[in-house]
């Protein structure tokens, strides 16, 4: 169990080291922070002064390397619009981003996963093409498209809930049903899709032949069972809890670490992009560890590796 | 009848708060909301830091204010400000009479100290000196003032010199007067003073506040509204500073309310959630005015759009090749195909509020295809690729401007091809492969000084990043600048004009830019021909 936790803490390192690496190399090539911050109007001694203060006009490999010491001396850096430390800047917008994506969350698994479930086991009937009608639909339609599609109807038709800002809990309705329906109709292919191979494996055949109640054997059998793949698709969901909002936080004004993350590139704010990034791969590299972990506890066979493998 | 102390006191108190309530009670003024695209893009609200056209929208004339005004509803030509008059003393001084009783924001006293604080070391220039004009102010590390002169931004320091870079100090003559003192002859003096950048600043608010970045996202200042919350990226709420010199504002609360989205802003105006929307594209305008509730306003602003090129480029050394490329523009068919005819071609690189230096008679280089064609036969250009670096509708209608402009050079078989660029940096990058790209200037001041030198003379952005230099136009630059002789002056901003858009092309001049409001029809309001949104009494009724 340690060398399984070791392995895999040291994946999780590297892979944080090369997401820094490669989001540091990618930015700092591809513009100026002064030019942007200050804009193109600024006078080109103002856009020399910014350079030279943040340390801009020196060869980017001693960028790189102060930034790698600052990170192991516990320093992410401070934003070079706002000049504050850049993990307060994110620290405080991360509630509001929950505030869309727990919610989203919820609705994709309670809504998701049974609609899958219920298709699969009523396969080519009515409801089985209406849900999979709806599923494809939800699945294609890009999140900006469906989010005004709401608002046209929900906000400048009806009446019923406002257009966007972040004032009440009014204003979450929206921009949470426009990421759950999304993924709860990913969520509902997968588990159709894994619960219908699942129902046509030998075992389940081999349950109901000796009597077992089709819902008992679904429920001990087929579910458990088609869990693993609708697992790595929410666990993939759980990671990307905290940038799995960006488009929607846009579409709706909404203040959280997407709408943060893309005006940051924009003005290739560093410390607060690097600073994103680091906490959505922590996040996601968790995430992924609880899905190893989740996967034995799934399936038994999973829990001891076969001599010789490496994990 | 006896009366204890503790009645008495509850009662006293009561009676102190009741008026307080009463009046809290009356104001009947209304709020507003304002969708815009973006509040601010360094997330901060000072004037020296934040040099963008969005910036503008939220400073005047709302927060900022300096000594000489800007009439933001009729031409934008200088008014008195919180100087009641001023004249010259000599051709490097200029007095001004200060009002009286101006309040600042936190409900101080406007001194002729806070006006000589406002233009000093310590909020503008750093350890920085004075310059004569002509010459750009050198990035050295010993004259770049350090984080603890009040953590002043280094970047501030640049701006303010750029805006005052012969500003030897402001002399307190009494408490009512002060004058500037310039360390050369300039008779843009007056014009600096009025531009942005200038205005006057609570000195005790700012010394008391708790760093630099702390007094930029709540500026202390005299405008006719104050700051109340200012959330970055999100929102900045105001509210009415009753004691403004001006009179009561009429509005009780403006909040403007970052919604990038177009289309999120038109349904925020529609839904009710806002009165106003900013940066309409001219192509929706059509769509809200069909609901007769709605109008849409504005138009034309201090800020044309142009076409730069760079002359180093092996295509383009060759001016008459550049000289092509400006007369196979149909202007015209630009502004009223892709803006409905809402804007205008202007007459070159200035603007009318120049006054005096305006040239009326100018004009930009005429479509004339054949011309253009006859010009790139001279020069014996064979067909060369000309890269076109082109942002995706930095500019409103950036995009489509740039396919008609490619597709109009091509008729007259220059071979241009647009290259899409992410950011300003990778635009401006130096190479074989930069030639053409798009740009937008305005007029800080009503002098060319403050474009034309500004932009395209030796310190400016297109000779500072290497894509032009012309000798005779640098030494009229500097001529421009310090020269008191104002017949010859308006000779020489005409010549400089001949050279720049006609001889040895830097650029040419597309269009007037335009800027768009939505609101409500019953609101009683006229759009500014600015960025800037006046709120001030006179300009609002419901």
């Amino acid at each position: 169990m340690l060398r399984f936790f070791g392995i895999r803490l040291a994946r999780a390192l590297l892979t944080l080291v090369l997401v820094v690496t490669f989001a540091f190399v990618v930015l700092r090539l591809s513009g100026d922070p002064a030019l942007l911050i200050m804009s193109p109007d600024a006078p080109p001694e103002a856009i020399a002064a910014f350079r030279k203060a943040w340390g801009l006009d020196d060869p980017i490999w001693q960028q790189y390397l102060r930034y790698f010491a600052a990170i192991f001396q516990g320093d992410l850096g401070l934003s070079m619009r706002d000049g504050r430390p850049a993990i307060a800047l994110v620290a405080e917008r991360i509630p509001a981003t929950l505030a869309l994506t727990l919610p989203a969350l919820a609705i994709k698994i309670g809504l998701g996963i049974p609609a899958g479930v219920y298709a699969a086991l009523h396969r080519n009937s009515f409801a089985d093409r209406a849900v999979m009608l709806l599923a494809v639909a939800g699945f294609t339609v890009p999140s900006f498209v469906l989010g005004l599609l709401l608002v046209l109807v929900f906000a400048v038709q009806l009446g019923w809930l406002p257009s966007g800002g972040q004032e009440s809990w009014r204003h979450a309705v929206l921009p949470v049903l426009t990421l759950g329906i999304g993924g709860a109709a990913v969520l509902a292919r997968f588990t159709r899709s894994a619960m219908l191979e699942v129902l046509g494996q030998p075992y389940m055949r081999t349950a109901l032949a000796k009597g077992v109640p089709w819902a008992v054997a679904v429920r001990r059998h087929a579910l458990p069972n088609a869990a693993i793949p609708t697992v790595t698709i929410v666990g993939f969901m759980v990671g990307s809890l905290l940038a799995g909002a960006v488009v929607v936080e846009s579409v709706f004004s909404w203040l959280g670490v997407g709408r943060l993350l893309v005006v940051a590139v924009a003005n290739r704010d560093l410390a607060v992009v690097q600073c994103i990034l680091l906490l959505v791969a922590t996040t996601m590299v968790i995430a992924n560890l609880v899905v190893d972990l989740l996967y034995g506890a799934l399936d038994p066979r999973l829990r001891v590796a076969p001599k010789g493998a490496t994990a | 009848m006896m009366l204890s102390r503790r009645p008495l006191l509850l009662g006293a108190a009561a009676a102190a708060a009741l008026p307080r309530f009463a009046i809290g009670q009356t104001d009947q003024r209304p709020s507003i909301s304002i969708a815009v695209q973006k509040i601010t893009n360094s997330n901060t609200l000072e004037v020296l830091r934040e040099q963008s056209n969005v910036g503008e929208r939220v400073f005047f004339s709302s927060l900022w204010e300096g000594l000489i005004s800007r009439d933001w509803l009729n031409g934008l030509g200088p008014v008195p400000g919180l100087a009641t008059e001023w004249r010259r003393i000599s051709d490097s001084v200029v007095e001004l009479k200060l009002r009286e009783g101006v309040r600042f924001h936190n409900g101080d006293v406007m001194t002729a100290e806070d006006v000589a604080f406002s233009f000093g070391p310590e909020r503008m220039f750093g350890t920085t000196q004075p310059t004569a004009q002509g010459r750009t102010i050198a990035v050295r590390g010993d004259i770049i003032p350090s984080p603890a002169a009040r953590e002043l931004p280094v970047e501030v320091t640049g701006v303010a010199r750029r805006a005052w870079p012969a500003l030897e100090r402001v002399e307190i003559v009494d408490k009512n007067t002060v004058r500037f003192h310039n360390a050369t002859p300039d008779v843009t003096l007056e014009g600096r003073i009025s531009r942005s950048g200038s205005e006057i600043i609570s000195r005790r608010a700012y010394q008391e506040a708790n760093g630099w970045f702390d007094w930029a996202r709540k500026p202390v200042l005299t405008g006719p509204y104050k700051i109340i919350e200012f959330r970055p990226d999100h929102s900045l709420t105001l509210a009415a500073h009753d004691e403004y010199w001006g009179g009561r504002p009429p509005l009780r609360q403006i909040r403007f309310l970052e919604v990038p989205e177009v289309s999120a802003r038109i349904n925020a105006l529609k839904t009710g959630e806002v009165q106003f929307a900013c940066d309409i594209p001219p192509d929706q305008i059509g769509g809200i005015e069909r609901d007769r509730a709605y109008e849409v306003q504005g138009g034309t602003i201090l800020n044309h759009r142009l076409t730069c090129f760079d002359k180093n480029h092996a295509a383009l050394t060759d001016a008459r090749v550049r000289r092509a490329f400006t007369h196979a523009i149909d202007r015209k068919a630009i502004v009223d195909s892709l803006w409905g005819g809402r804007t205008v071609v202007p007459r070159g690189l200035q603007f009318e509020y120049f006054g005096d230096m305006f040239v009326s008679d100018w004009e930009v280089p005429r479509y004339d295809p054949a011309e253009a064609r006859r010009l790139l036969k001279e020069a014996n250009y064979k067909g060369d690729a000309i890269p076109y670096r082109l942002l995706n509708n930095y500019y409103t209608n950036q995009t489509p401007t740039a396919q008609i402009l490619v597709e109009m050079w091509r008729q007259v078989g220059l071979n241009v091809s647009i290259d899409m660029k992410e950011n300003w940096s990778q635009i401006l990058e130096r190479g074989d492969n930069r030639a053409v790209r798009d740009w937008s200037n305005s007029a800080p001041f009503n002098d060319p000084v403050s474009s034309l030198v500004a932009q395209h003379g030796p310190n400016g952005q297109q000779q500072q990043v290497g894509e032009y230099a012309n000798e005779e136009l640098n030494k009229l630059a500097v001529e421009l600048e310090t020269s008191t002789d104002r017949a010859r002056r308006k000779v020489v901003f005409r010549r400089m004009l001949e050279i720049a858009e006609r001889e040895d092309p830097a650029y040419t001049v597309l269009h007037q830019n335009a800027t768009f409001t939505a609101k409500r029809k019953d609101i009683r309001w006229k759009a500014s021909p600015a960025f800037a949104m006046d709120f001030r009494q006179g300009n609002w009724g419901a």
